[in-house]
């Protein structure tokens, strides 16, 4: 037995240290990576030893929040580029891709750790014209969350459409005692008040672009835009100009009866040590005919501080290691569940245990609802964070007039497409 | 007096090549920059002579940024003078010895807060559902007062951050100012029954002349400088009520746009509207002290 044991021992050392030499070769110089504060990149911070076991070098991460980052590796990737991985969102990988500032992640990404795993939705996202540009580590769509506790109270059922969601914000809104009917975003950026607005507007029918027309400026866009107006008036205090942090801390703290979200915020929203509604809440599909917005963020391989095959190896050997099954599986563990992405760890024994119900029958609902509402082009960032500015101003009331706001939007569109 | 020559020139000579290179390099870069099309996410740049210029006098949010730029310099130094004044006078007329020591370190307290740091703390302190300030305004009225979202109060909201840290510190040199004045000025008026009042009003901040201009010079110039403050609390927002143009040309530069020579192309035009608003002042200081 004893020998069994140590020849099995033996055996699997044998086999590790074949491994990491076999690896250790491709990996030379310590990895830098740029990200954004997730719970999951903080998890491999704590696990680096296991990485530099298994490539031989360490790493580290600079972290900025969303609209930091995005400006920061903007501005890295076209200079120095000196990031072996970048976090990108879907947002940007029209314009990391075209621009040639990552490279396809296929080829160096690890067989082992099985690319076809991940949900298929969250690749789509991260893919630029045929090629995968991240793998992810975060996604999903939109769920409507409600205080059951809330709409039990008053009789109302959960909304299914716009107008039922209308008439229950209406009915549930009390801010004398605190209760706001509703949470939107309002706070500039394509990944911020434009990013729910555009539920609105593709949901009315919007479309973008047709080829290099803008036709954006429509009477969806109008709707659109009268409708979160309309809204607004029901969202609590700071989020005229807050976003996702804002919005979701009210509603956290029990200060809003339904908003419509991200699905990463369902974790956040049972988590009792932080959250003062865990148990009150439920959830379900984004009232029709609003569209769920599908979004994924991953980690890429830079190019230009990649120099050769052996670096862009090591780059995907990190990107592998960071986003494996045994990492998700580590997430769920610890509760963070807007990180998990993997077919096998949603399917998983551990998945039905913690998340059972309500939110494993939401999450398999929303996939329907959800989709691309942004436009797919490098030039997206710049237009829609040029509408997240106007969108603001008329959230915020300096200005007013929603038909001249749009013709500003379409006269930047047309400005853009002439600079290519 | 050729060996005198010689010491100026080894004294002057390494600042003088260190500023050319520390800002004469980045500013001719940026001038360069300015005549060309260059943007982050775009490959290929070529010169466009002053078409960037021309844009920017189309451009709504240019004008705007002129507008609050000169509105905040306005508050700011406006603000601190007046506080410094205000402040240094009453400690001067209520406070003696080790008090007046104690208080004036207090005092220092806040300009020596980095930027940054004194920023989110007031950030924190306005926030409508959590904040200090919010807390007796909500109880009284029943709701907060979005200081930091209205377009009304944001722009002021921020300006009293800055008034804070400066005009506080510049009372304290104002204070010291005060108390290295002769007496006998002050007897007189008192002997001449001129109320309090007057007699700093006529009496007092006319012999600070020159350091009050002095010190004034100094916060337009600090004041330029206000991009941190701006873009922890506000980042130009709501909307663009507090965008200045230093936050703008960032904002186009790296933020939204990209858009590298349009944003040198406004920090060149700002850099030039500084340099002659300033040698104009100068000179009509200078002036009206001589005269």
């Amino acid at each position: 037995m004893l020998k069994t044991s140590i020849s099995t021992v033996g055996g699997l050392l044998i086999a590790t240290s074949l491994s990491t030499a076999a690896v250790a070769a491709v990996c030379t110089d310590d990895l830098k990576i740029l990200a954004q504060p997730r719970g999951s990149l903080t998890l491999l911070e704590e696990r680096a030893a296991e990485f530099e076991a298994l490539s031989g070098v360490s790493f580290t991460i600079d972290f900025l929040n969303e609209n930091d980052r995005r400006a920061k590796s903007r501005a890295e990737a076209s200079t120095t580029g000196r990031y072996n991985v970048y976090y990108i969102d879907e947002a940007n990988v029209a314009l990391f891709a075209e621009n040639e500032w990552i490279v396809p992640l296929e080829k160096h990404f690890p067989s082992e750790f099985h690319l076809d795993d991940f949900d298929p939705s969250r690749l789509t996202v991260g893919s630029y014209e045929g090629d995968l540009y991240f793998a992810p580590i975060q996604g999903g769509g939109d769920f409507l969350y409600y205080r059951k506790d809330l709409l039990d109270a008053a009789g109302i059922t959960p909304p299914t459409t716009l107008d039922e969601l209308k008439v229950a914000i209406k009915a549930l809104h009390d801010p004398e005692n605190n209760v706001y009917g509703f949470a939107l975003r309002g706070g500039r950026g394509s990944g911020a008040n434009v990013w729910r607005w555009m539920t609105y507007f593709r949901g009315f029918g919007g479309e973008w672009f047709d080829g290099d027309t803008p036709t954006f400026n429509s009477e969806a866009a109008i709707k659109a835009t009268e409708t979160y107006l309309e809204l607004f008036q029901y969202s609590p205090p700071g989020t005229s100009t807050g976003s996702w942090t804002e919005v979701t801390e009210a509603f956290n703290s029990g200060q809003v009866a339904l908003i419509v979200e991200s699905s990463p915020l369902a974790g956040l929203t049972e988590d009792a040590s932080s959250s003062a509604v865990a148990g009150k809440v439920g959830y379900t599909v984004p009232p029709r005919p609003l569209t769920g917005g599908g979004y994924g963020h991953g980690l890429a391989i830079g190019a230009k501080a990649n120099r050769d095959e052996a670096a862009l190896d090591c780059a995907g050997l990190f990107i592998g290691w960071a986003t494996s099954q045994d990492q998700e599986m580590q997430r769920l563990e610890q509760g963070i569940f807007g990180d998990l992405n993997r077919q096998s760890v949603f399917a998983s024994d551990e998945f039905a245990a913690k998340y059972s119900g309500n939110i494993a029958t939401a999450l398999e609902e929303t996939a329907e609802f959800t989709t691309v509402n942004f436009w797919p082009n490098a030039d997206w960032p710049d237009l829609g964070d040029r509408w997240g500015i106007i969108l603001e101003e008329l959230i915020v009331g300096s200005r007013s007039d929603i038909p001249e706001a749009l013709n500003e939007l379409e006269d930047y569109a047309n400005d853009l497409i002439a600079r290519r | 007096m050729k060996a005198k020559s010689h010491i100026n020139k080894v004294f002057l000579g390494p600042p003088l090549f260190v500023l050319a290179v520390l800002a004469l390099v980045p500013t001719i870069a940026a001038i360069i920059i300015s005549f060309q099309n260059k943007e982050l996410g775009r490959r290929g740049t070529s010169f466009v002579g002053f078409e960037n210029y021309i844009n920017l006098f189309s451009d709504r949010r240019f004008s705007n940024a002129m507008k609050v730029s000169l509105q905040w310099e306005a508050i700011t130094v406006i603000g601190t003078m007046i506080v410094a004044i205000l402040v240094a006078i009453l400690l001067f007329e209520t406070t003696r010895g080790r008090t007046r020591a104690i208080i004036s370190t207090l005092l220092i307290v806040p300009v020596l807060l980095p930027r940054v740091t004194a920023a989110f703390v007031w950030k924190f302190m306005f926030n409508p559902l959590l904040g200090v300030i919010n807390y007796p305004i909500k109880e009284l009225t029943g709701a907060p007062i979005e200081f930091l979202s209205n377009i009304q109060t944001a722009l002021i909201s921020v300006a009293v951050v800055d008034i804070w840290q400066w005009g506080l510190f510049f009372a304290v040199i104002l204070l010291k100012l005060l108390e290295t004045l002769p007496k006998e000025p002050f007897e007189a008026a008192r002997i001449d029954k001129a109320r309090t009042w007057e007699i700093y009003a006529y009496v007092a901040i006319p012999m600070l002349a020159a350091p009050l201009i002095s010190l004034t010079f100094v916060k337009m110039v600090e004041s330029l400088r206000s991009f941190d403050l701006i873009y922890v609390m506000t980042r130009g927002g709501p909307g663009i009520v507090t965008e200045t143009l230093d936050m703008y040309a960032f904002n186009q530069g790296f933020v939204e746009s990209g858009r590298i020579s349009y944003a040198s192309a406004m920090a060149v035009l700002m850099l030039l509207t500084t340099i002659i608003t300033f040698t104009v002042l100068f000179k009509w200081v200078r002036k009206w002290q001589t005269a």
